[in-house]
């Protein structure tokens, strides 16, 4: 009954996208590894801004959760659907893959985004951004407000965890190479716990008298660095920024105690993508490409098989209401 | 004295720690963080006293972290919607409750392994607790923080109530049929049922008494800031029967107090924060906890194969 319903319900979409295709040339699919995540709707966004500039009709369906299997389902059904392109935030990069070279070999353009499948089940895996591009746009950030002076500590996950280590590296790298007068004070581990970040910094505040600044580099550490700030009375005294989302932490940002947070900006991501697969569907955008342009946001860099979506993007009290993730 | 020596061992422990802190380290005593950090523990332990009781009845529950988050989204998501603290409060300890009285049900009308079945419920509560969420913080108005009193009152009281609980409850397994019980059970389970006691029963309202438990500490925890993430009991039951287990409550039952319990969870506790005033890496904190864990496990294993020899 309900693969019936579900044939019915691809049937009808077929005779609309048919009627559709007369005024716009292509069907551009986007699958989110969840489609009710704010994240993901505020990806769309942009996707849905560079559909309407570039004249292509947009499909956006995703499992409810973050549902591998789901996932497969939806990209088969739009293979029968006979789409152009489909562009797919991966759940499990193997377990995607097979479906992504079931669609190539379909003639369907396939590019990723947010997170690859194996690169051989696509064209372009339309990269957020880079270990490097993280740490130092959070170490230049740190910088920019302390003035390129005075003592940091960081929180992060675990001490252990690949990325963590990495976007350490990159961070310590570019303190090294270009503030000598900044100190790196501690290096603490929460766990990747809110509550665990809090007591974490309010250790470091006692312990650390001339401590200026509180880099979070894992999501939940931003707002539990910002409450022990708060609660220390040192709002100000002790700045906070790090790498989280901006939900997470409009409330402290807009009450002075968090000055940055920073990600990538997911509606240039989605904008991206769709730029990206409907090039690669016109065989405007050829695999040996050094760079893309995308419409109003200009050129991109594209190094090997990623086409970099560049540096990371900065939440601030001017800009973070703008953005619901 | 000599009753308590395994107690008092582990607050020697900690008095040896924080002396060193006092010559190395005085800005860890300053007042305010203290308090801060003092009240960040008072929800663990509310726990820790419910795991005490738990393993002295020879049961082990290693469902609480999920428990413990379960109960924070929902207490959450019900002051989201304007519901009052006096509401919010037991409907979040009455949800603690109804969750450990599964476990109960399944470990005493069963007669399954409460390690496998916590191991199941722990998984279960907190994969649903991922389906439901996806991780997305819950926000809450903000007169719940503190109680709606200011940070220092509510700090206190979240203080206070916490140390009031351990006292009435330490005394309550000491002097009152009920506790005698949790022991009796713990210690041999057929020797309880000849003299009267039904453990089965004894062992379900253990369960249920760490879910209620549980419920309350998710309460101290979300009044301390404004936003729940649902995966704050991630890692609870480990600190949590570390506690227990380090202040000298046997894991074989029977055996052990919660005055023990208090001090083995301010032990392993103030590890992190001793760390950080001593500029010591982090690395050594896990490593640290781990040997005060091996230590105390080895102490007991002494003790008792000393006892059985007689």
């Amino acid at each position: 009954m309900k693969s019936l319903l579900l044939r019915l319900t691809l049937f009808l979409c077929a005779g609309l996208a048919a009627t559709t295709a007369a005024d716009s040339e292509l069907v551009v699919a986007f699958l989110p590894k969840s489609k009710g995540n704010a994240y993901f709707i505020s990806c769309k966004a942009g996707a849905d801004k560079a559909a309407k500039e570039l004249g292509v009709e947009l499909l956006f369906d995703g499992p409810t959760d973050s549902n591998a299997a789901k996932q497969n389902e939806i990209v088969e059904n739009w293979i029968t659907l006979g789409v152009d392109v489909i562009a797919v935030a991966a759940e499990n990069k193997e377990g995607i893959s097979t479906a992504l070279r079931k669609a190539q070999k379909a003639g369907i353009k396939v590019v990723t985004y947010d997170a690859d499948s194996m690169p051989d089940a696509r064209s372009f895996f339309v990269n957020q951004a880079t270990p490097q591009g993280i740490g130092y746009g959070l170490m230049d950030e740190a910088a920019r407000l302390l003035n390129s002076e005075g003592e940091f500590a960081i929180i992060t996950a675990s001490l252990t965890a690949a990325n963590q280590r990495e976007w350490q590296k990159h961070i310590e790298a570019r303190l090294a190479e270009k503030y000598p007068k900044m100190k790196l004070v501690a290096v603490r581990p929460c766990d990747d716990l809110k509550d665990k970040a809090q007591s974490e910094a309010t250790a470091l505040m006692s312990a650390n008298p001339n401590l200026k600044l509180i880099l979070a580099i894992c999501s939940p550490g931003v707002p539990g660095a910002a409450e022990a700030v708060k609660q220390a009375g040192k709002t100000g005294k002790v700045k906070v920024i790090g790498l989280g989302l901006p939900n997470e932490n409009k409330r402290y940002v807009h009450e002075g105690v968090t000055d940055s947070v920073i990600l990538w900006n997911t509606g240039d991501l989605g904008y991206l993508t769709i730029y990206a697969g409907v090039a690669l569907a016109k065989g405007e955008l050829k695999p040996d490409a050094k760079t893309f342009k995308a419409g109003k946001l200009g050129s991109f860099e594209i190094i090997g098989d990623n086409i970099m979506l560049g540096k990371p993007f900065i939440f601030n009290k001017g800009n973070i209401d703008q953005f619901d993730f | 004295m000599k009753k308590y020596f395994r107690e008092l061992s582990v607050v020697a422990a900690l008095g040896a720690v924080l002396l060193g802190l006092a010559m190395f380290a005085p800005a860890f005593f300053q007042p305010q963080p203290l308090l801060s950090l003092v009240t960040r523990e008072a929800p663990t332990l509310v726990v820790a006293c419910g795991m005490a009781l738990v393993i002295i009845a020879r049961q082990i529950d290693i469902s609480v972290g999920s428990q413990f988050s379960v109960c924070s989204v929902c207490a959450g998501l019900l002051a989201a919607r304007g519901w009052p603290l006096v509401l919010v409060l037991p409907a979040s300890a009455l949800l603690g409750a109804s969750l450990g009285a599964i476990n109960g049900l399944l470990v005493a009308g069963l007669r399954l392994p409460s390690i496998v079945v916590t191991l199941a419920t722990m998984v279960t509560l907190r994969q649903g607790l991922n389906l439901f969420r996806q991780g997305e913080f819950v926000n809450m108005p903000d007169k719940f923080q503190w109680l709606g009193l200011s940070q220092s009152g509510g700090q206190w009281t979240l203080v206070g109530a916490a140390f009031a609980l351990l006292i009435v409850l330490g005394l309550a397994m000491r002097h009152v049929a009920a506790g005698r019980f949790v022991y009796a059970v713990g210690t041999d389970a057929e020797a309880a049922r000849l003299a009267g006691i039904r453990p089965g029963r004894v062992t379900f309202l253990v369960f249920i008494f760490i879910g209620a438990l549980t419920g309350l500490a998710a309460i101290m925890n979300i009044v301390q800031s404004p936003q729940v993430q649902p995966l704050s009991g991630a890692g609870l039951e480990l600190k949590v029967i570390a506690a227990v287990v380090v202040g000298g409550v046997a894991i074989s039952g029977g055996r052990g107090n919660l005055w023990g319990a208090f001090a083995g969870l301010l032990l392993l506790a103030c590890v992190s924060p001793a760390l950080t005033h001593l500029h010591i890496e982090a690395y050594w904190e896990k490593a640290i906890q781990g040997a005060i864990i091996l230590l105390a496990v080895v102490a007991d294993g002494v003790r008792s194969r000393k006892e059985s020899r007689g």
